[in-house]
């Protein structure tokens, strides 16, 4: 496999990602609105019980909404492989010296990588507003998000090239987003969704976007009570991360060609 | 004025909407799983002197948002018909532009009636039925409601060259209207935003057309312990919001698709 080759594929998928420049501006705006007015206003309205979970909420919820930004962002490269099979740049992807694996591989981890370069400054921001007290925590809750970026550019692109259609696309998105985000720890604790309904939480504690979550909570320190170990948080990632981008690397190479996209 | 026309444009802007089936799908589970899902968790959550069940409370304004996000799509649709010069062939039809505009903002507006009405039923199921003529009233603010939403959308699609300016304002007027009313909190909570240095936004939160509509419908669907009173401020305020955008949107489509 050569490197150079997915260092082309990965810059491509980079440059590709500043087209989107207004909404990735409206996904800042998003994230501000839901920190200073939804974040602020919720906070007064379940500051008890944040308390009661030994947390305070404001925190808790801005780390949530870095998570989930960095999900959708990571989720946009399915947007572009549809993009690339209705204006025909597939066929011309094809004739490049690139093999199918390379190219796949390098989608992969260009979709992950932009999105991360999209929410780092976020993330700046959201250390900014929280500190770190344990830098070592930091940097492996650090690496574990790359992961969690990295899965769900694969997971994007495993659906993608499976349906081939952007309609089955746009809905089945749709539906994961609405589903994933609320059924994890992004916007509240466990604790809650278990008196809510014992099968939210046990959903939850196998959605990737819970470790994600809880694990960049525990790096920045601001809760001493997880519900799993890191260790076990780092490994339900990295189960994830290879799942998915196996599978997505699988799919693509096997559905690459043909046609049939709707 | 040609009834007919209007309603021919009316049907066109239906027969798109139906286009945007799997779009729809995906909003309506989105609007479901926040009600289903992050509504009964924060019920656990909410301090009950402050909102005592979240969601009886969050039921409401569901309905509203649900209808804010289908009554914009029209705006969506406008923008790309103008990037696409599709506006030629509508000015070449036999009406005149007024009649073009208005169909235009009042079918955005019953779009979003249409989409509303599974929410507004869900509501009714989850709370309880209102009296005919509180149905009637409430039918009646959502509609001002949407028109006004339909007339805010298009007003900014006919003034933006490209959709991702669109989208943009788009963002901006949707976080801020949402975000800045009593659609996911009550206004009493909203007024911690004062003490932040943001009182602007409190007084914004309390003009919002979207805190009128789902408090109003709050009034009649909650139990009458509730805060929530209607008052005939509220169907002013969401009328003159309808009327003022209304207007501005059959203003701006007739003009400035002409100098187009």
């Amino acid at each position: 496999m050569g490197l150079r080759q997915l260092l082309l594929v990965i810059e491509r998928d980079l440059r590709m990602f500043i087209q989107y420049k207004f909404l990735l501006i409206m996904r800042g705006i998003w994230f501000v609105s839901q920190v200073a007015l939804f974040g602020l206003v919720v906070n007064q309205m379940v500051a008890n019980a944040a308390a009661v979970a030994g947390i305070d909420y404001f925190e808790y919820y801005v780390v949530g909404v870095t998570i989930i930004t960095l999900y959708s962002t990571a989720m946009f490269i399915g947007y572009d492989i549809f993009e690339e099979a209705e204006h025909g740049v597939f066929e011309y992807l094809l004739t490049l010296p690139v093999s199918r694996r390379e190219l796949v591989l390098g989608r992969s981890i260009g979709g992950g990588l932009r999105s991360f370069i999209y929410v780092g400054p976020l993330m700046m921001v959201v250390l900014l507003l929280l500190g770190v007290s344990n830098p070592l925590h930091f940097l492996i809750a650090f690496a574990a998000m790359f992961l969690f970026a990295f899965g769900v550019s694969g997971m994007s692109i495993t659906l993608a090239v499976a349906m081939k259609s952007g309609d089955k696309y746009d809905i089945v998105i749709g539906v994961l987003d609405a589903l994933i985000v609320r059924l994890s720890t992004t916007m509240y604790p466990t604790l809650y969704m278990q008196r809510a309904a014992p099968a939210y939480a046990m959903i939850a504690n196998f959605n990737p976007l819970t470790y994600a979550s809880d694990l960049f909570r525990w790096g920045t320190g601001i809760e001493g009570t997880l519900q799993f170990a890191p260790a076990v948080g780092i490994l339900a990632l990295f189960i994830f991360f290879l799942a998915f981008t196996f599978v997505g690397v699988v799919f693509y190479e096997r559905r690459l060609e043909g046609g049939s996209w709707q | 004025m040609a009834i007919k026309s209007i309603v021919q444009v009316i049907e066109y802007d239906f027969r798109n909407f139906f286009r945007y089936r799997w779009f729809i799908i995906g909003l309506i589970a989105m609007n479901l799983a926040d009600l289903f899902i992050s509504a009964v968790v924060f019920s656990q959550m909410a301090n009950a002197e402050l909102v005592k069940n979240y969601f009886q409370f969050f039921a409401p304004g569901l309905a509203v948002v649900g209808l804010f996000a289908s009554a914009f799509m029209i705006g969506r649709e406008i923008n790309m018909e103008v990037r696409r010069e599709i506006h030629h062939y509508l000015l070449s039809l036999p009406m005149t532009r007024t009649e073009l505009a208005i169909g235009r903002v009042l079918a955005g507006g019953l779009r979003g009636m249409l989409y509303m009405t599974p929410l507004l039923l869900t509501n009714f199921i989850v709370l309880h039925f209102p009296t005919l003529p509180q149905l009637l009233l409430i039918l009646l603010t959502l509609l001002l409601l949407a028109i006004g939403i339909s007339g805010v959308s298009i007003s900014i699609a006919v003034s933006t060259t490209s959709f991702e300016k669109f989208v943009t304002a788009r963002g901006v007027v949707y976080y801020l209207l949402f975000f800045c009313s009593s659609v996911f909190y009550p206004l009493s909570v909203i007024s911690v935003l004062a003490t932040k240095g943001l009182g602007v936004l409190v007084t914004f939160a309390q003009v919002n057309p979207l805190t009128n509509g789902s408090d109003l419908i709050r009034s009649f669907l909650l139990d009458s312990s509730s805060e929530y009173v209607s008052l005939p401020l509220m169907l002013l305020n969401v009328a003159v919001f309808s009327a003022i955008f209304a207007s501005l949107a059959v203003f701006a489509y007739s003009k400035i698709l002409q100098r187009h």
